[in-house]
């Protein structure tokens, strides 16, 4: 057997540093691989859905029936970002380490945290590219349906001899408020956030699990928890509910879970109400500071993973 | 050649922690190589054997328990000695959606390669695998003789003086795992250092100069190949065109010789079933 040679012969070579061109390189196959697993098919069913979703309802009155549609809207689109972000980050990485796809990755110069990265970025890029479709679309039907519902509470007046300038002006200002709108674009970023975050948390997951399953399983129950953080730190501050060791496990609850009803302003957006800027940058930076904190723990994690 | 050796494993020892319940696992047990800058070397052993784990540890996939890996010098641990190795797993699945081309592209892009370069080289690498033909077919419809060989294309893409291939020729058809074992030899000639598994020990034969074998997580011989092959006290003689008198006389010539000296066979030097099997395969179609 020939003799290895000592380890203190080792050479000392510049360390490979974080390269923007990898993690896209990264990002941009990502994208086009859950392109390819039938999502934007799915996507643009769910356009068409939502788009006929806008000319279904039975008309009540203009100001109800823009707020029904964008509630109905907006929640579906809330529910179907999550789920995306969930179910797609959490089969990547087993799929690629199942396919070998990650050794032949990983065996390059290629840093774990460049790999996470890209796949994150990956899952998020195509998630906005959804939102910002949905968004375009969502906008033309209220633009639409905005048009339409004021002519006719117009002609409506009219035929009741109630159209004074007072009265139209009213109508008017009523269903522009509740018609297109900045808060729209706000409410469909907050949903990207949102999204962004939850996704990001399963990105976590699925590095500490071996399991697809449970990486959804315990994704979506950390979002459901996320729902209800303000119950939760509720009981923890109470000194006179619960045992120590019940209030205990539940402030670490609180510590793990993302507060995701920082990101609930589609409700606001329904009722027509402003949503000011303030609230638009504090939700970004919170939404930010959970991406940096859980992208921080998975490299953590990622980095010692035996694969 | 450099002095330094391309890769370097030391007292090597890989344990798995149990999971619930179950106890530690030691995959590999106290392995030291050492493979010399230009040579092919087989690490050949049963299935459990170590290889794959080994192998795993020297790209730097898996951290040692005890002992160190190094690449050219550049301790496995770093992102850096990867820049010197390619690598090719066993049975390798790329993304389906790319063809073979943007494939190469990816890989290549990874290694920070861009532009007229990167197009150069993956062409390069196409019409050295033979996949110039099959270049723009997205890689989910290859046979899995085309998927090794696209992986060596990969694995080479970035220019690398190492190659670690991990069951190269495994599920290929004869005619496939020529090519690659021919082209194991090319890289050979090209001056690349060939890190080699195979359960295929004819193949190994063919290609490697040195080989290590493992059994249980352990080394358990080592050495160049034809140094460990060779029966020492017998000598092979092949004639052409011998006559039955010659035969006789040459039998005739041992018995006079005595002491511990016997003609222990001769006859017809049979060919190998894959020599017979590419001979009829490749034979030209009858009209």
């Amino acid at each position: 057997m020939s003799t290895a040679s000592p380890s203190t012969t080792a050479v000392s070579v510049a360390p490979v540093r974080f390269s923007p061109q990898r993690v896209w390189t990264l990002a941009y196959a990502t994208m086009t691989q859950l392109m390819r697993m039938k999502i934007l098919p799915f996507l643009l069913l769910f356009c068409v859905l939502v788009a006929a979703m806008g000319f279904g309802f039975s008309v009540i009155n203009p100001e109800q029936q823009l707020s029904q549609f964008k509630t109905m809207s907006l929640g579906v689109l809330q529910v179907f970002s999550i789920v995306f972000g969930i179910v797609s980050t959490a089969l990547l990485l087993p799929k690629d380490l199942e396919d070998r796809t990650l050794y032949t990755i990983l065996s390059k110069p290629v840093p774990r945290f460049d790999y996470i990265l890209g796949k994150l970025l990956g899952v998020l890029m195509l998630i906005a590219s959804g939102l910002v479709i949905i968004d375009a679309l969502l906008s033309l039907i209220l633009w639409m349906q905005q048009s339409v519902l004021f002519d006719s509470a117009v002609a409506q007046l009219h035929t009741e001899k109630q159209d004074t300038p007072e009265v139209v002006a009213q109508m008017r200002e009523i269903v522009a408020r509740q018609g297109l709108t900045w808060n729209l674009h706000w409410a469909v970023w907050a949903i990207f956030l949102k999204a962004a975050v939850v996704t990001t948390v399963a990105l976590l997951l699925s590095c500490i699990a071996s399991s697809t399953l449970f990486t959804i399983v315990i994704t979506f129950c950390i979002t459901i928890i996320g729902h209800g953080h303000a119950m939760i730190r509720e009981f923890v501050f109470q000194p006179n509910l619960g045992s120590t060791a019940t209030r205990t496990a539940t402030f670490l609850l609180a510590a793990i879970c993302p507060d995701l009803a920082q990101f609930d302003i589609v409700d606001s957006v329904a009722n027509g109400e402003i949503v000011p800027w303030a609230a638009v940058y504090e939700m970004t930076g919170i939404a930010a500071l959970y991406m940096t904190v859980y992208l921080f723990v998975t490299h953590l994690v990622f980095v010692e993973k035996e694969l | 050649m450099s002095a330094t050796p391309a890769v370097s494993v030391n007292h090597l020892t890989k344990v798995f922690k149990g999971s619930l319940g179950k106890g530690a696992f030691r995959a590999v047990h106290d392995v030291s190589l050492t493979v010399q800058a230009g040579e092919v070397y087989g690490l050949i052993g049963p299935n459990g054997s170590g290889k794959s784990t080994t192998m795993k540890v020297i790209l730097g996939l898996l951290s040692p328990t005890s002992g160190d890996t190094s690449i050219f010098g550049v301790p496995s641990t770093e992102v850096a000695s990867r820049h010197s190795v390619g690598f090719l797993p066993e049975n390798p699945y790329f993304y389906k959606h790319l063809n073979g081309r943007e494939t190469l592209h990816f890989y290549g892009k990874l290694c920070g390669m861009s532009g007229a370069k990167l197009k150069s080289r993956a062409e390069e690498m196409l019409a050295l695998t033979g996949l110039e033909d099959a270049a723009t077919r997205r890689v989910g419809g290859y046979s899995k003789g085309m998927l090794q060989r696209l992986g060596l294309a990969q694995a080479l893409i970035h220019e690398p003086q190492l190659l670690v291939l991990d069951e190269p020729t495994a599920g290929v058809d004869p005619a496939g795992s020529r090519i690659i074992r021919d082209l194991i030899i090319e890289f050979r000639t090209r001056g690349i250092t060939v890190l080699v598994t195979s359960h295929l020990l004819e193949q190994m034969q063919e290609v490697c100069d040195r080989v290590g074998i493992m059994a249980h997580g352990r080394m358990v011989r080592e050495g160049r190949l034809n140094e460990l092959i060779a029966v020492e006290n017998q000598t092979e003689m092949v004639l052409e065109n011998a006559s039955p008198d010659l035969l006789a006389k040459i039998d005739a010539l041992v018995k006079a010789e005595g002491g511990g000296t016997r003609l222990l066979r001769s006859g017809h030097p049979r060919t190998t079933l894959e020599r017979l099997f590419l001979e009829a395969t490749n034979a030209p179609k009858e009209p």
